[in-house]
């Protein structure tokens, strides 16, 4: 009996399904599942998608990769994908496939003004040398930077740092993740001493509430909203909040709804506080002996430029506060000053200050959030009555404080792209210190990633313009000797300035300071806020500016000379998820055409460089260091003749084709017959992906940062495993002591973290006592005020514009647009609006409006129903993902002061008819 | 004379196709990528509508590979969002006998893996949904009526 295709397809799913519950089938049923897996070969993979980092299962066949699904013995995901997950095979075939190098030419030379000319990669690579030497000679290592990724392989981020910072001796190596997660990463600093989430994943099994601060876990976190509504469909005493500015689907599966104006979040923590307080039910058992208090200072500007000479016209006025702003009422409440208050913002260059408080000051500073005031002033949606609004706030209270009743704050974007975003990161942590709920199953503040390995590349490996690898920064000298050591260079070749961070990177090419510019794994030209500033500087200033990557996109239409790069599955590679699990996979396929892995590109743009190119004397303008002449980094090239270099070594000797790494052999029984294309251009026979990763390790190991070796990872049975992984156990939540081997016996947490604990004391009011005492062990509960955003919608611009992504589109679209069913699920980044104010202006559903803010206009399809996001008046919501819908032109580039990190999410804009 | 001529007229014409190989292999960057405009542009993007109406009226999508989640044929708006009190996707796709009315067309089953909690209990498979895919639409979404950007060669 013939079995229809039909059948036949719904026949190889259920086989697959049914093989692992033990199911019989009949048996045309078992041959005919067994014709569709014939001459497939299935290995273990990692997503390329979001910073939950689901496990995978790929196949291929005849160099193709003709299938992929949810693995089912991944601890993350157990064999389901969300719906990007499930096409992370088809994300390599979009027919515009970049495979071969494109350089701007006029009249056979290189020219800015020309259009792409195919060349071979000898040829790009002349032009990227002599280029960058121009550049390096005119400006020094301050001249030139890379822009990198938090969708780097650990092993590509490395090598792009090593280069960098070892062999150029530049700071200037920033990632998008500064866009995405650099507010998380100062939040864990400041309070822990040390990065990265205490718990994991299975929070979520052991958790009563989760509390969703801002982050819309149902589209942007598909795979743990999974988790999240298992537990909750099957656990009674499960409770789901959704506090956001706008309604979503997140909204759709939670208990409590609490729509809140952007920016608000500051209060409505303090409130949280306020109230744990005065029903006294902080944990003193656990502060006490755990914890200490600590502010800062408030006047630390919104990270914009310090000078309007770039400015459009239209936004000087919002330029203008940051040297000054006058404080409205509900700040002045918040600050315990005067409304109206002209305060000059002089701690912009020290904005992470901190000193220790008492208990008593901090009780001081949250006594005006209370219930009323914060109501009054976070209350978001226009039709919700204040008197269900503060019930609800109540209610929120009575989660986190209710005795037995375990908690997980889960946030995003929502925090983090944020001008206060460091504060509100700290304040996630001061409600769960106070309660005595972190560190333990179940209980914690949880922050997200968004990125696939923001944790696992961008953070651990420090691929940032402060940052070395393990945690460890270039501002301090023993960080730096450390790594000198490892990396075996002479002291002093480490630059301790820190270098400029990836906004400052695009401000750096818009006045000059900076003319080279290499973008790696990412589109910064269509992620970074006030994008009509950047695109401009791109194509008319005296600059080169290399983009390597898989699809043509914005960055590549403004590059000058275009890279074709292997995708994911076309190399070997690494990454980190967000619950801190390492997770490895095999070179699947080959990468088409000319395109090559990013390695390979880095390898091999280290061989055009000579140790006497880049170790004599550099000028670095504003490097002021002990040890250091001003200014200047010395020459070091006679202590690396001392160490038996030759100045003629090439940086790829030096950093990389090392003896001790070409003792790392390829081939290596671990690929199982997987090939290698990096090593095999390379020729020279050693493991690169192997000898990069054990070597990065070393900074790790027994410093609370151990990575198992290379080969554990890459075992069959082994799904990534949770570090610090010491004798081959991997740690489920740090700083227990039942659970994390760094911890004291006896201590019960120990928050290890060594980073600023070494703090002066004073009051609410700034520094009394210089004196620093050692907060050893500790982990800081900060207070932080509200603060207005710099720009609010006005009579001109009346509407919040905030910015965000949807489940079906990852970042800017270069992938998942280019896979027709996904395409098909979200065609265009719509305008969401409410009905009624888009009836105020004239627009229905589905006409084209235009959208404007001070920095720039572009046209959008207006939606005001289609299930998704529910606006409340007042704000609209438009996702970045859509080349054409290029809403970065309006968004404006304040950052976080500490950490850098650009508030995407609240500027003001006007929408009219098109 | 004549040679003179032969060689310039061969002359011009090697120019003339080197020339045209040249503007062959030349790629203008705004007729690159998603939206075939300069990045100074604003285009105008085009209205579209989701496909399908009524369950039951429309042909199934073909699966992009053996495994793969199948997409929605039929209109969906008036029965989303899941929620956590009210699945509507389930009146059709789940227990149908549940319904009083006999179903038009055959609503696509849901597969055993469903009901297979692959992450508690392995071994069994169990009457209920599974939590972990109780929200259909994280995974299986409607298809608008707009051609591909570009081809994929999957």
């Amino acid at each position: 009996m013939s079995i229809t295709r039909r059948d036949f397809l719904k026949t190889s799913m259920a086989a697959a399904a049914a093989a692992s519950v033990g199911i019989p089938l009949s048996a045309t049923a078992k041959q005919a599942a067994a014709k569709v897996d014939e001459g497939w070969r299935w290995d273990k993979g990692v997503c390329r998608f979001c910073g939950v980092g689901c496990g995978i299962q790929i196949a291929t066949k005849n160099d193709r990769i003709v299938a992929t699904k949810g693995d089912p013995d991944s601890p993350v995901n157990r064999g389901i994908n969300c719906i990007k997950g499930y096409f992370n095979g088809k994300i390599l075939y979009g027919e515009d496939r970049l495979t071969q190098p494109l350089l701007r030419m006029k009249d056979g030379k290189f020219d800015k003004q020309g259009d792409f000319v195919p060349v071979s990669w000898d040829r790009a690579f002349d032009e990227m040398e002599t280029q960058f030497k121009k550049t390096y000679k005119e400006l020094g290592p301050t001249g030139v930077a890379v822009m990198g990724s938090g969708q780097y392989t650990i092993q590509e981020g490395y090598a792009a740092a090593k280069l960098m910072k070892a062999g150029f001796r530049s700071n200037n190596i920033d990632p998008n993740a500064r866009h995405c997660m650099a507010s998380a990463v100062a939040g864990f600093i400041q309070t822990f001493g040390i990065d990265e989430p205490a718990g994991n994943y299975e929070d979520i099994e052991h958790t009563d509430t989760m509390v969703l601060w801002g982050a819309n876990m149902a589209e942007m976190h598909p795979i743990l909203w999974g988790r999240i509504v298992d537990h909750r469909l099957t656990d009674k005493k499960v409770r789901i909040v959704n506090l956001s500015t706008y309604s979503n689907m997140s909204s759709d599966m939670a208990d409590l709804e609490i729509i809140f104006k952007p920016s608000t979040d500051l209060a409505l923590q303090n409130y949280i506080a306020r109230e744990i307080i005065k029903r006294d039910a902080v944990d003193w058992a656990f502060v006490e002996k755990h914890c200490a208090f600590a502010t800062g200072p408030y006047d630390i500007g919104y990270g914009m430029r310090d000078t309007d000479k770039f400015a459009f016209d239209a936004e000087k006025d919002i330029q203008a506060k940051q040297r000054t702003i006058n404080l409205d009422a509900d700040e002045a409440i918040g600050q315990r000053r005067k409304a109206g208050e002209q305060v000059t913002q002089a701690n912009g260059k020290s904005a992470g200050k901190h000193w220790q408080i008492e208990f008593e000051h901090f009780k001081q500073a949250v006594e005006p959030y209370t219930l009323d005031y914060v109501a009054e002033l976070a209350k978001g949606d226009a039709d919700e009555s204040l008197e269900q609004f503060k019930e609800k706030l109540q209610q929120l209270a009575d989660y986190y404080i209710e005795d037995q009743r375990k908690v997980v704050s889960f946030w995003t974007m929502g925090f983090n792209q944020h001008q206060r975003g460091t504060w509100v990161n700290e304040q996630a942590y001061m409600n769960h210190l106070l309660l005595g709920k972190q560190a333990t199953p179940g209980n914690g503040a949880f922050s997200l990633t968004g990125q696939p390995s923001a944790c696992g590349t961008a953070r651990e490996v420090g691929t940032f313009a402060h940052r070395l690898p393990a945690d460890m920064v270039v501002m301090n000298p023993k960080h730096r000797a450390f790594s000198e050591d490892i990396w075996k260079l002479p002291a002093k070749t480490l630059n301790p300035k820190v270098g400029s961070h990836i906004t400052k990177i695009m401000r750096d090419l818009e006045d000059g300071s900076v003319k080279w510019a290499w973008v790696q794994v990412c589109n910064p030209f269509q992620g970074t806020a006030n994008a009509n500033h950047w695109i401009k500087a791109a194509r008319e200033m005296d600059n080169f500016i290399v983009v390597a990557d898989a699809y043509p996109g914005i960055s590549t239409k403004v590059a000058d000379l275009v890279l074709p790069a292997a995708m994911i599955f076309e190399k070997w590679g690494a990454y980190g998820n967000a619950e801190r699990r390492t997770q490895m996979w095999r070179e699947q396929v080959s990468p088409p055409g000319q395109a090559r892995s990013d390695v390979w590109q880095i390898l091999e743009f280290s061989k055009r460089f000579k140790l006497k190119d880049v170790w004599g004397e550099q000028s670095i303008p504003g490097l002021k260091d002990a040890g250091f002449a001003p200014n200047t980094l010395p020459n070091v090239l006679d202590d690396a003749k001392q160490m038996g270099y030759s100045p003629d070594s090439t940086l790829y000797d030096v950093l990389f084709a090392t003896k001790e790494h070409k003792q790392v052999k390829w081939p290596d029984p671990i690929a199982k017959d997987h090939a290698n294309h990096t090593v095999k251009l390379l020729g020279d026979g050693w493991f690169v992906e192997k000898a990069l990763f054990e070597e990065y390790a070393k900074f790790g190991r027994g410093h609370a940062h151990d990575l198992a070796p290379f080969d554990l990872y890459m075992r069959d049975d082994v799904r990534g495993l949770k570090w610090p992984v010491v004798d081959g156990k991997e740690t489920h939540w740090r700083f227990n002591e039942k659970y994390d081997p760094y911890v004291k016996k006896g201590s019960g947490f120990e928050f290890y973290g060594k980073a600023l604990k070494s703090i002066p004391s004073g009051d609410l009011d700034g520094v009394t006592n210089k004196e620093k005492t050692n907060l050893a062990g500790k982990a800081k509960i900060f207070f932080r005020p509200y603060a207005a955003p710099v720009e609010q919608p006005d009579a001109d611009y009346k509407l919040w514009l905030t910015t965000g992504r949807v489940l079906e589109h990852w970042h800017s679209g270069t992938m998942t647009r280019r896979v027709p069913e996904l395409h098909r699920a979200v065609p265009h980044a719509m305008l969401y609006m409410h009905p009624r104010d888009a009836e105020s202006y004239g627009l229905k559903r589905k006409d084209v409006a235009w959208i404007e803010s001070r920095r720039g206009k572009i046209k959008a399809l207006v939606e005001t129903h289609g299930g998704r996001n529910r606006m409340p008046r007042g704000t609209v919501f438009v996702p970045w993902f859509d080349e054409g819908v290029f809403i970065n032109k309006l968004t404006l580039d304040a950052t976080c002061p500490i950490s850098k990190q650009t508030d995407f999410k609240k500027c003001a804009v006007k929408v009219y008819k098109a | 004379m004549k040679n003179k001529i032969i060689t310039t007229a061969l002359t011009l014409c090697m120019t003339g196709l080197m020339g045209l190989a040249q503007a062959e292999d030349r790629i203008i960057p705004s007729e690159t990528g998603l939206s075939k405009q300069s990045v100074f542009e604003v285009p105008t993007p085009e209205r579209f509508d989701y496909q399908g109406v009524m369950p039951g009226t429309d042909p199934v999508y073909k699966r992009a590979y053996p495994g793969a989640p199948p997409q929605i044929p039929h209109s969906i708006e008036l029965m989303t969002p899941v929620k956590a009190t009210v699945n509507f996707c389930l009146s059709c796709h789940g227990n149908s006998a549940e319904l009083s009315q006999p179903l038009q067309g055959k609503p696509t089953p849901i597969p055993i893996s469903h009901y297979t909690d692959l992450r508690n209990a392995p071994d069994k498979a169990v009457k209920e949904l599974v939590g972990a895919r109780y929200v259909c639409t994280q995974c299986h979404v409607p298809q608008a009526d707009v051609a591909p950007l570009v081809k994929n060669k999957f």
